[in-house]
């Protein structure tokens, strides 16, 4: 399998390089096409869906102010944050069905990554000594400690039925199934899809448009951050819904995906890499459009959506083993 | 090194000499520096030779034997010792924690000079863990169960220590009835495996462990684990544990926290992988019962952990998940065994024992931390502290390598043995019964949730402890602790790094000592990935990962941050940074009492697991006058969470005896005549009884 005398190793390879940068450059672009969406199902004009970009060209550039209650962790958090979330997006498959990094890091690895940014968001958020950081950091202790068994649990489902945890392989597993949606995927994918909404803290969970104290879960614990820190963070999060979504799309609907034999060819790649910008368009417009329904809930009314995300997973696993 | 001395037990016999010098050398001074030095030294040059015997007996694969000659008559009153792999690799661990816990203590103790006899303190530490090395080592009922108790009784006195205190009196009043009352349970399976083999030796027990029969298994295996479970703090026979582990001086506790649970663990492995060893899938219930013992320890420890505001009884509430994490891998290594699935089994094992080793060097680093704060700030309270960061800056960085190391985060060692974990639970669904691999995934829903509250836990422990401002004076004027205590600490972060990024270094560690083959888990190079890849009716399951690239991927994301930044600034002009004020909405008094406490962060959490933890809230308000009830001059709310299964379980058997007793005393009337009709009662009885059976 050559590719203009190029071996197929080295082809992968640079695709998969290629994909992260993508990953990385396109995350802010996403971010402004679901803003886009929302401000017209919400009969607005709306901001240009390049306007993430301008922000972050902004932020960049502006001074930075630091709070004098600030340590060393609020310094480092925007750098760690960064750091993992990016690494974190080497081993998912997005545009094309492999990642050449995904032997060294699997779904557990992902998790794990985008864990790490958050322990640190929360740190960072209790390091000023403001009210509104404890108060951010303290809701999204309740969020994600149910957020995080709903994800394990959905990863159990995706695991048992396509085998393993290495995403390369599990996208390949899906792609061979084809349109033949499991009943256990189909719980699982419920469940999938309401831990995106808690982990990139859409409505109902929070609220990314507002900064009212009533409401604000993860901007209240960014809200000493100014300049370069916050730019870091706002795109670290781009790219976390970006792995999240691509994550869904690709495990849960692998309409269009070439298959792992496929790997090497240039036609069905290109198909597939449209399939998946079709799809995770849809997704995001999907996402955009919940958020303009649904209001946002009262704090002590998530655990019930979490909660059930979780049953539905745990269902998930038992019919497969039914 | 000194591998060639493998087969003679001269290292043995020196590390003894060690720690009894350790326990005794301090006496010959007075109170103070010297007798801490006279008891520590000694101490850490016997755990350094510990670590390089027990190494040295795993990477040779080889075996030490002796035993005290005495004459046949007493035979069954021999000290008797075996340090294979197995009892090599828990003694590594009891080596390393005290290695680290011996250069802390130097300079923890003086915060007892003249307040408390420090000479007290080391030679009960020195027993402590010399006894905790020979239960390892023991192999005949005798030895084990002697060193078993003096263990116990050396931790007790060591609970006690502050026994001016009355609740640590109480604590260990609690400690020592339940220690006692696991140890019966232990005694009673070795007096089963005895009926039934007709000897106290381990060795005659191991071979005979195939034929027993079905019944006996069952029972010995259930005696173990209660026994075991106690000591290990298995919910529900958990209670002393959060009481005993905060009261003792913090480098004990360590001790405690760290290492002696894991001698309550390597009891269970005696048991689930030797004297009980499964033989037929009739027994993978038996796996099953410790899978579910293990999930609901790990689950109830850290809902308690995440609500409690005394940063050592967290950290105690925290040793019970882990060590309900370190049985789930256990119990899951015994169902796979059951159904000979040998690959899985030791997948299983590796999981379970894997936690086991960094549970010790991150609990231990974690509560010589907590120490540390206690050391300069005097309070175990987290809504009194605050602010450390800046004012004890080397034991806030040491105590974050533990938090996330603890929490199971990338790139520590937390994070791969949770990884193996997972991959344990994932792959029982070759275990051919349906049931099973429901209840199993079961166990993985619990172990999910408590992953996630463990996270939110380690928020709270190290973000109350040392971030944002001091919450009392104490925090405020706290200082950097002595250095020996720092370098104890960083023994530990250090192996917590190397242990999380260089994954195989502890496998291959594991997999030598308990000798199974660690092909499953990957290529034989110390930097490839690890995995764990199995086929079964057409599918694949492939799981791999590599810590050393996640590391150098996230290193040079960062580096690439780097870059992009210095090009995008270059571009646009230096920015600048200045510092300021906290926003405060321009109140301008933002002060310590308008931040989260402890308790505060963790209100949600104890809002939605309310039915579990029961919460009593009781308000009290003081009036200006008792006629208007709207004027409040004060208002003062207590809220207080008490364990459930205390109060459930244990305060009614602890009523029910104390009044069996009541009724009991009624006899003893403190008349000697009567005295004297009960002997002449007793008497007739036993005549009688002399009389009747032949």
């Amino acid at each position: 399998m050559t590719w203009r005398g190029i071996d197929a190793e080295s082809v992968r390879l640079v695709l998969g390089a290629l994909q992260v940068v993508l990953i990385i450059a396109l995350a802010p672009l996403l971010t402004g096409i679901m803003r886009k969406v929302k401000a017209r199902t919400q009969k607005r004009v709306g901001a240009s869906v390049t306007q993430p970009y301008y922000d972050l060209s902004k932020l960049l550039k502006k001074d930075e102010v630091i709070s004098d209650q600030a340590s060393w962790v609020f310094s480092s958090a925007p750098w760690v944050i960064f750091a993992a979330t990016v690494t974190a997006s080497l081993f998912v498959p997005a545009f094309v069905p492999f990642s050449p990094f995904s032997v060294a890091g699997d779904i557990l690895v992902v998790i794990g990554l985008l864990a790490l940014a958050r322990f640190f968001t929360m740190l960072a958020g209790l390091d000023v000594a403001s009210a509104f950081g404890g108060l951010g950091s303290s809701r999204e202790m309740m969020i994600s400690s149910l957020a995080e068994p709903a994800l394990f649990l959905t990863i159990f489902v995706v695991s048992l039925t396509l085998g393993g945890t290495n995403l390369t392989s599990l996208v390949g597993a899906a792609a061979q199934l084809g349109t033949v949606i499991a009943p256990s995927m189909l719980f699982g994918l419920l469940a999938f899809f309401v831990v995106i909404l808690a982990e990139t803290g859409r409505l109902p969970f929070d609220n990314p448009a507002t900064h009212l104290e009533l409401t604000m879960v993860h901007e209240a614990m960014l809200l000493e951050y100014s300049g370069r820190g916050l730019a870091f963070i706002e795109w670290s999060q781009s790219v976390k819904q970006m792995i999240m979504l691509s994550l869904l799309v690709n495990l849960f609907i692998p309409v269009g995906m070439p298959l792992n034999s496929d790997a090497g060819i240039a036609l069905p790649l290109a198909l597939g890499a449209v399939a998946f910008v079709a799809k995770i368009m849809t997704l995001s417009a999907i996402v955009a459009y919940v958020e303009t329904r649904v209001a946002k809930w009262r704090l002590f009314r998530l655990p019930d959506l979490l909660a059930m995300a979780i049953a539905s997973a745990m269902v998930g696993v038992i019919l497969h083993y039914l | 090194m000194i591998v060639s001395t493998v087969y003679s037990p001269i290292l043995f016999i020196l590390v003894f000499a060690s720690f009894v010098s350790g326990a005794f050398l301090p006496l010959l001074f007075r109170e103070g520096r010297k007798a801490t030095l006279a008891s520590f030294a000694p101490s850490a040059l016997g755990s350094l030779l510990v670590v390089a015997l027990s190494l040295s007996i795993i990477t040779s694969g080889s075996a030490i034997r002796f035993s005290s000659p005495l004459p046949a008559a007493a035979a069954p009153l021999a000290m008797d010792f075996y340090i294979g792999g197995i009892s090599a690799f828990f003694m590594l661990i009891i080596g390393l924690v005290t290695l680290a816990v011996s250069f802390y203590s130097v300079g923890y103790c003086a915060e007892y000079y003249g307040k408390r006899s420090v000479r007290e303190l080391g030679f009960l530490l020195n027993v402590f863990v010399l006894s905790m090395l020979l239960v390892t080592a023991a192999n005949n009922v005798f030895t084990f169960l002697v060193f078993w108790e003096t263990m116990s009784l050396a931790s007790f006195f060591l609970v006690i220590y502050e026994h001016e205190n009355i609740s640590s009196m109480k604590s260990g009043i609690t400690y020592i009835v339940m220690t006692h009352l696991g140890t019966a349970f232990i005694i009673g399976a070795f007096l089963l495996l005895y009926f039934q083999t007709g000897s106290l030796s381990f060795d005659v027990f191991r071979t005979q462990a195939p034929v027993l029969p079905q019944y006996t298994r069952d029972l010995v295996f259930g005696l173990a684990v209660v026994g075991f479970g106690t000591k290990a703090g298995i919910v529900p026979l958990h209670v002393w544990l959060p009481q005993a582990h905060p009261s003792a001086p913090s480098n004990v506790s360590a001790l405690m926290s760290g290492v002696m649970i894991k001698v309550a663990i390597y009891g269970l492995v005696l048991f689930a992988l030797g004297f009980a060893a499964p033989a037929s899938p009739a027994d993978a219930w038996l796996g099953m019962l410790l899978v579910a013992a293990g999930a609901v320890s790990s689950l109830i420890g850290v809902m308690y952990a995440a609500i409690e505001h005394d940063i050592k009884r967290a950290l105690a509430f925290h040793s019970v998940e882990n060590i309900g994490i370190i049985v789930i891998g256990l119990g899951l290594s015994v169902v796979f065994m059951s159904f000979n699935l040998v690959v899985l089994a030791s997948l299983a094992l590796l999981a379970s024992m894997y936690h086991a080793l960094n549970h010790a060097i991150f609990k231990s680093l974690l509560f010589m931390g907590a120490g540390s704060v206690l050391f300069s700030t005097g309070t175990r309270d987290m809504n009194r502290m605050g602010g450390l960061v800046k004012r004890m800056p080397w034991t806030a960085l040491l105590f974050l390598v533990g938090a996330v190391a603890i929490a199971g985060l990338p790139p520590l060692n937390g994070f791969v043995s949770e990884w193996l974990t997972f991959q344990a639970l994932l792959s029982s669904y070759q275990v051919p019964n349906v049931a099973l691999q429901i209840l199993v995934s079961l166990a993985g829903a619990a172990f999910a949730l408590t992953v996630g509250l463990s996270l939110a836990t380690f928020v709270k422990l190290f973000g109350i402890s040392f971030l944002s401002r001091p919450r009392s004076e104490e925090a405020e004027n706290a200082k950097e602790v002595p250095r020996t205590m720092i370098a104890g600490m960083s023994v530990m972060a250090c192996l917590c790094v190397v242990l999380g990024v260089l994954p195989f270094l502890g496998a291959r560690l594991v997999s030598s000592s308990f000798g199974f083959d660690l092909n499953f888990v990957g290529s034989p190079s110390p930097f490839g990935p690890l995995t764990a890849t199995y086929a079964l009716d057409g599918l694949t399951s492939v799981s791999s990962m590599s810590m050393p690239v996640v590391v150098a991927l996230m290193g040079s994301a960062a580096a690439g941050l780097l870059g992009f930044t210095a090009v995008t600034t270059g571009l646009s002009g230096k920015t600048a940074r200045r510092i300021n004020t906290t926003w405060d909405c321009g109140f301008g008094m933002l002060n310590e009492r308008m931040e989260y406490t402890a308790s505060s962060l963790s209100q949600p959490i104890r809002t939605v697991f309310k039915a579990l933890y029961k919460p009593h809230t009781s308000i009290k308000r003081e009036h200006y006058s008792d006629s208007n009830v709207y004027m409040n001059k004060s208002v003062s709310v207590v809220s207080e969470t008490r364990d459930v299964f205390e109060a459930g379980l244990y305060t009614g058997a602890v009523r029910a005896t104390e009044s069996l007793f009541d009724k009991v005393r009624r006899i003893q009337t403190g008349k000697v005549n009567s005295y004297l009709l009960y002997i002449m009662v007793v008497l007739v009885l036993f005549l009688f009884l002399a009389g009747v059976v032949p």
